[in-house]
């Protein structure tokens, strides 16, 4: 094959050349994408519109701001009783709660109060299990 | 009977109880196999490995088997793998015949597991030995030969293929370490990020996320559909399974089995691939395609051993090689990495304690899988009524325990987790393919080190071709597979197309 093939890899940079062939290869198959499916990423605005449109809302942006905000207490409240997991357990049982009562379609008084019982009883017994079973250490 | 020493009560339980919760994962749409591997992980920090194994593996054949229930009764596969099933179990559900149809399944479940689990038994070991002697330049090209296969068998090629490499691009985000043979220098880290992204993002979280929160998501936008009531669930009672069914069906059976397993056995490719192969396949050999989709047993008997069968291929290339058949077995790779065993060539020969413990958890969860789902169907039928507003807040909170405990506290995992749970949304829509990407992200890292240092110790290029006649062999299977799978994925798209258009028809 001849000096065509010859490469030397310097080591001082070598932790580039992996990442820019991929990204060579991702740009090559990206503008390949893009010519082959340019109708339909062109009507991806209307696909997205549509796709917002059609959503339950509510229950979307609900799961993802419970969520958010479930991730950013769990420290700050772990850190009131450090190393005891009690952030975990103090935040789990109003997440589990509300978003039961998020995603439950019919809210009577009998549906809700199961939701109150498994969002007190299942992070209680995870709780347990992971913290003076396991002892894995949870915030 | 000393290399048995790992079958103790809490193995045998742990199996039992793998499977049945797998089972329930399975039969509730919505929540996959993958999902109960990726919920149950945290559990086995504690366990060691053959323990953990034991609890996986009943949730990985209990999740592929549960599927079948809703697919038969209610026209829902409970997993992707299990849509060819309603084609001919829920007819046979609406002339009454629903418990025979869930019998049949659960009889080819069980088959399809049996036989995908010996042949995983007899060639993983030898594929195994052949690959110790790989160098690194055979193990890039094994790398890349897993992309090829799982990029020209996803549903677009190209998108696919550019999923896999996503995945490898998103896996170097970090430091190339040291203890690879790297510089120790940090690249693609976003300006701000160095202290989180050090050693990029960690795997669990990551699965976790595309497998739990991603799935939680997708229902959320739909609005989190209604369970059914149990008026909904109807088994029927006139009718009466007997084994006399499966006469003439012993080549139907076999044939889907194998299949199954070799679907498996394919990097990255999906149960329903699985499935779709094998139905089309028993239809095209029926003395009586006709009778197919309209409550045929023999679609029934391909469809269920056919993704039963996945289960043991699936684990032939992650305990030969170290490449996951599927998205699930990709976790299996995270449970061993937490008790810090790499799965590659060597593994079974280094751990056969933990190899025999694995194929008798499989054949274990296959009996508890079939006596659980056989003898107690009428109750099984049920667990499709359970309301996912109870399990879905404790699937979230699950999740957050995996991804926080899996490095012993690490909160950036949590957050990993927020934001491949959206990024894996996002990437549905944009039809991003998740089991490539997974898969690319899973072997990114390996397939630096091998690329790097081939051509660090060689300085040439050609040295990919010119290493060995193996080197040589691999480049004809690669051009060979994109040829052949491309091929077989039109296959399956036309037969897909051609079931499609039968299922809707009236008639």
């Amino acid at each position: 094959m001849g000096d065509l093939t010859k490469v030397t890899v310097d080591f001082e940079t070598s932790h580039l050349v992996f990442p820019t062939i991929i990204a060579c290869v991702l740009t090559l198959l990206g503008i390949v994408i893009v010519i082959r499916d340019r109708r339909r990423i062109a009507a991806s605005g209307t696909y997205w519109a549509e796709v917002l449109g059609k959503m339950d809302k509510v229950r979307f942006f609900g799961t993802i701001a419970l969520t958010l905000v479930y991730f950013s207490l769990m420290v700050p409240v772990g850190n009131i009783w450090p190393n005891t997991g009690m952030g975990f357990l103090l935040c789990s049982i109003p997440f589990v709660f509300l978003s039961g009562v998020l995603f439950l379609h019919d809210r009577d008084i009998r549906s809700i109060l199961t939701i109150g019982v498994v969002a007190v009883v299942s992070p209680t017994l995870v709780w347990w299990l992971f913290t003076d079973l396991f002892f894995l250490t949870l915030p | 009977m000393e290399f048995l020493a790992f079958i103790t009560p809490l193995f045998l339980s742990l199996v039992v109880a793998g499977t049945l919760v797998g089972i329930v994962f399975g039969a509730i749409p919505g929540m996959t196999a993958t999902m109960a591997v990726a919920v149950c992980l945290p559990l086995t920090y504690p366990l060691g490995l053959e323990n953990g194994l034991a609890l996986l593996l009943g949730l990985y054949v209990g999740g592929i088997s549960g599927g079948l229930v809703p697919a038969i009764l209610l026209n829902i596969p409970g997993t992707p793998s299990s849509i060819t099933t309603t084609f001919d179990g829920y007819p046979m559900t609406q002339r009454g015949e629903g418990e025979r149809a869930l019998k049949i399944g659960i009889v080819s479940s069980l088959v399809g597991g049996l036989v995908s689990l010996g042949i995983l038994f007899l060639f993983a070991p030898v594929l195994a030995d052949f690959a110790i002697r790989f160098s690194y330049v055979e193990k890039f090209l094994i790398i890349l030969f897993a992309l090829s296969v799982m990029g020209a068998l996803s549903n677009n090629m190209l998108i696919g293929v550019f999923s896999g490499f996503l995945g490898i691009f998103i896996s170097l985000i970090g430091t190339y370490d040291i203890s690879d043979g790297g510089n120790g220098k940090h690249r693609l880290i976003p300006p701000g990020l160095e202290y989180w992204l050090e050693s990029g993002f960690s795997l669990l979280p990551v699965l976790i996320a595309l497998f739990g929160l991603t799935a939680i998501l997708y229902e959320a936008e739909i609005g989190i559909p209604r369970g059914l009531s149990r008026d909904q669930v109807k088994i029927g009672d006139s009718s009466r399974f007997s084994f006399s069914v499966f006469r003439g069906q012993i080549v139907n059976l076999i044939r889907s089995s194998g299949i199954g397993t070799f679907v498996g056995i394919l990097p990255g490719v999906g149960g329903s691939a699985a499935s779709i192969l094998s139905y089309t396949s028993a239809k095209t050999f029926s003395k009586h395609p006709e009778r197919f989709g309209k409550g045929e047993p023999a679609g029934i008997i391909a469809s269920e051993s056919g993704n039963n069968g996945l289960t043991g291929g699936a684990l032939v290339p992650l305990l030969s090689l170290g490449i996951p058949g599927d998205s699930t077995t990709a976790l299996l790779i995270g449970a061993f990495t937490l008790q810090g065993i790499q799965v590659g060539p060597l593994f079974i020969g280094n751990n056969p304690d933990t190899w025999n413990a694995m194929i008798f958890a499989m054949m274990i969860a296959n009996v508890a899988m079939f006596v659980m789902m056989f003898f107690a169907i009428r109750y099984v039928a049920l667990i499709v009524t359970v309301p996912k507003h109870i399990l879905f807040p404790v699937i979230l909170m699950m999740c957050v325990i995996g991804a926080y405990t899996i490095n012993y506290g690490i909160m950036f995992d949590v957050w990993t987790l927020a934001i491949f749970g959206l990024f894996g949304w996002i990437a549905l829509h944009m039809r991003i393919e998740i089991a490539p990407f997974i898969i690319g992200f899973i072997l990114g890292p390996s397939a630096e080190v091998y690329f790097v240092k081939s051509i660090e110790s060689f300085g040439d290029l050609s040295v990919f071709v010119t290493k060995s006649w193996i080197a040589v062999v691999l480049w004809v299977l690669i051009i060979g597979s994109i040829a052949m799978s491309a091929l077989i994925s039109r296959m399956a798209r036309d037969s897909r197309e051609s079931l499609a258009a039968g299922a809707s028809d009236p008639v």
